[in-house]
């Protein structure tokens, strides 16, 4: 069996399933804060079922996004040993920074959070929920300046066949990151507030109970997405340019820059196959089609107005309906920008065959097997939860449930609430 | 410089063990009853501190990969079932804890506990593995890679597997005795007391069938450092199984901590120089030093964890002290 391939394989299974859990964490978590905001600022209860609706929801999600980015970390190291030989020196710190920085303490804080409620001070609550906030952000940015690394290493020199670093600024000012930053953190804005409109449309056209919590979290959700969508497509489009100046061959190009490059590759690693498979471009026909259609979502804005945007009805079902959309764009538009990248682990400085462990083939497919199966199946379950929680509605929440008082005659530990 | 970040690197290695070792203990102890309430109060014990513990991993990787790349791709290449099995177990854990109460009924929750029951087996057979694979050398050839995983095989590591199963269990008594309130802490004193001697015949038999091993005798560096750390490992079951009797939790659960944390030091200890012992070509070892990052990465790394370090530690050290004591009926339940 070709343990190249099914390396590359089990990475695109892990990061797909990994990139649709953080989107909606880092989407969601930014919502939270403004509804816990609101609940610690204006003291009103309305706020506070609001965050522990959709705080559960958030902590659900959450769990496979550490799964999964526990996984992906590992498999550096598992099936990617040439990576951290050759480049570690480099590709390793902004990664060991975002576990350190971001990971770490972003976890830490989510447990305090999870078990505050009515433990702590609503300002201390509050503080530790602007911790997961900004270290999710955090990790975003770290996750991207690595990733961007590997799209246009810059900042370091090769010595002895292995990179070492010169330059760590040059890797924060790359050309490949900032855009892309900014296209993926819209991208999870848009997803997190397409998602809450979506479940709050769902609520609406039920007509199930808290009528007013639902149409405020559609109008919350209806607005981020919208204005999100225009950051989304606007990033988007403003990438192309510094992508071409460093990867002219990025997209299939025939430039005369792609054919100089490839040239010259040809010339340091032997003849090849420098382009990458068309995949990576049929996807990003795709995906632009759902930017472009998702742009539609303004023309809901003004039937915010008196609700017309729950009157009428048929706006509720196409919110519903456009919830897997972005999710659908983002694993478009990470197989263009990873795929693009082939034949590369390092765009134009490690090619894959050399950054691959030298694992058995059958060694590598029990790997990619089990953990596919085992995130698959972890994912699906998860997202049942998700839907079974979203129906429940915002009646009692086990997010930020009051405590039971004591009984008198009662030492055992009885949970509150089996 | 090298030695500050193995030395960092063991910290978080080791206290991912102990913290997350308890985790794995609760998670096995979960398996003794199907009393879901019991259950439930064992996993709410561990609660708010959950997280925080699984992360130890997450950062010590992160360190690893940062500041050891060499290390990293042989040591996790090399060890590849192990590694696996150890991140399998991880993953139901992760998942199971946080799952569990998620959904009502009873059925599916019996189900989640015992994904969470053999995650923790699962990774402490994992981990325990890995560390016994690094005490008895790897093939390391001449191209610095480690051919092949036959060489993790041996009964030595799978008498290591059992002992780190068995520390775990014991930790896991050691903290829900500290825990739980005091009732149902007592009711488990006698338990804790015996897991903590199968830990010391775990721990007693693992030592032996090392010290019968050609392969664990030519790896160690420096065999006296082992055995007295090993020696200590066990005085520390001891004082923890004496503490019990005295009713002193604190205490107990601060000594079968540091008999989690000993293997780590132990392994890097009887090794130093080295990282990796080759069983092939003692030329091709690898030492700490030629394992580590180039030394601008580490001044870089260096620089970001002088700040960084303290936040870490005070983050977790608030977590602890916020949710510090026994849990009570009023204490919040969420897993």
């Amino acid at each position: 069996m070709d343990t190249l391939l099914l390396a590359r394989l089990q990475f695109a299974a892990t990061a797909s399933v990994h990139f649709l859990f953080v989107a909606v964490t880092l989407g969601l978590v930014t919502l939270l804060v403004g509804l816990q905001t609101a609940w610690v600022v204006t003291g009103n209860p309305r706020w506070e079922r609001l965050t522990r609706f959709w705080g559960q929801l958030y902590v659900i999600n959450y769990v496979l996004g550490i799964a999964t980015g526990i996984v992906m970390e590992f498999q550096f190291g598992l099936n990617w040993s040439g990576l951290s030989r050759y480049v570690g020196n480099v590709f390793g710190a902004p990664l060991a920074i975002e576990t350190l920085v971001a990971f770490f303490l972003e976890s830490t804080f989510l447990g305090m959070w999870i078990f505050g409620w009515h433990r702590l001070r609503r300002g201390v609550h509050l503080a530790l929920l602007y911790g997961v906030a900004l270290t999710a952000y955090a990790s975003a940015f770290w996750i991207m300046v690595a990733n961007s690394w590997l799209q246009n290493p810059v900042g370091y020199e090769v010595r002895d066949g292995v990179a070492h670093l010169t330059d760590f600024s040059a890797l924060l000012t790359n050309p490949a990151l900032g855009m892309a930053l900014g296209h993926v953190v819209s991208a999870a804005l848009l997803t997190g507030g397409l998602l809450m409109a979506g479940i709050s449309a769902w609520h609406l056209l039920r007509r199930t109970p808290d009528h007013d919590l639902f149409r405020t979290s559609l109008r919350i959700g209806v607005v981020t997405a919208t204005l999100a969508i225009s950051l989304v497509q606007g990033f988007g489009f403003a990438q192309f340019g510094p992508v071409l100046s460093v990867q002219p061959t990025k997209f299939g190009g025939t430039s005369p820059e792609a054919e100089a490059l490839i040239a010259e590759w040809s010339a340091r690693f032997g003849p090849g196959d420098y382009l990458p498979p068309t995949l990576a471009n049929v996807g990003l026909g795709f995906m632009i089609l759902i930017g472009l259609g998702l742009g539609l979502l303004w023309l809901l804005l003004p039937l915010l107005w008196r609700d017309w945007i729950i009157r009428l009805r048929f706006p509720l079902w196409l919110l519903m309906l456009a919830v897997p959309l972005p999710f659908v764009a983002l694993i478009l538009g990470w197989i263009s920008r990873e795929v693009g990248r082939q034949p590369w682990v390092a765009y134009g400085l490690l090619p894959v065959d050399q950054a691959v462990s030298p694992i058995s083939g059958w060694l590598m497919a029990v790997s990619l097997i089990g953990f596919t199966l085992l995130l698959g199946t972890l994912a699906v379950t998860n997202w049942v939860l998700l839907a079974r929680h979203a129906a429940r509605g915002t009646a009692d929440p086990a997010l930020g449930r009051p405590p039971a008082q004591p009984a008198a005659d009662d030492s055992r530990p009885e949970p509150a609430f089996a | 410089m090298e030695l500050a970040w193995y030395a960092l690197l063991g910290l978080f290695f080791a206290g991912y063990l102990v913290l997350g070792g308890y985790d794995y203990g609760v998670g096995l102890l979960l398996a003794r009853g199907a009393d879901p309430a019991r259950r439930r109060a064992a996993l709410n014990a561990v609660g708010p501190f959950f997280l925080g513990n699984e992360v130890w991993l997450v950062a010590a990787v992160g360190i690893l990969f940062g500041a050891f790349p060499l290390l990293e791709g042989e040591l996790l290449a090399g060890s590849y079932p192990a590694v696996l099995g150890a991140l399998a177990g991880v993953i139901l854990v992760t998942a199971g804890v946080q799952l569990r109460s998620r959904p009502a009924s009873r059925w599916a929750r019996a189900g989640w506990d015992r994904a969470i029951t053999v995650g923790s087996l699962l990774a402490a057979l994992g981990w325990g593995t890995v560390l016994a694979g690094l005490l008895q050398g790897v093939p390391l050839h001449a191209d610095g890679h480690v051919a092949g995983v036959a060489h993790l095989f041996t009964p030595f590591a799978a008498a290591t597997a059992l002992a780190v199963v068995a520390l775990v269990a014991a930790h896991g008594a050691a903290f829900l005795a500290l825990r739980l309130p005091a009732t149902e802490g007592d009711r488990l004193r006698p338990l804790a007391r015996r897991l903590i001697v199968v830990a010391i015949i775990a721990v007693a038999a693992a030592a032996a069938v090392g010290l019968l091993s050609d392969r664990v005798r030519g790896a160690a560096q420096r065999p006296a450092v082992g055995v007295l750390l090993g020696v200590s490992l066990v005085a520390a079951l001891l004082l923890a199984r004496a503490a019990l009797g005295r009713r002193r939790h604190g205490v107990a659960f601060a000594a079968t901590a540091a008999a989690l944390a000993l293997p780590v030091v132990l392994v890097g200890a009887t090794l130093w120089p080295y990282v990796l012992v080759s069983t092939v070509d003692p030329a091709a070892s690898l030492t700490v030093a030629d394992a580590a990052a180039s030394a601008p990465t580490l001044r870089l790394l260096g620089w970001l964890a002088l700040p960084l370090l303290p936040a870490l530690l005070g983050f977790q050290a608030m977590c602890w002290w916020i949710f510090r004591g026994r849990t009570d009926s009023r204490a919040p339940v969420y897993w």
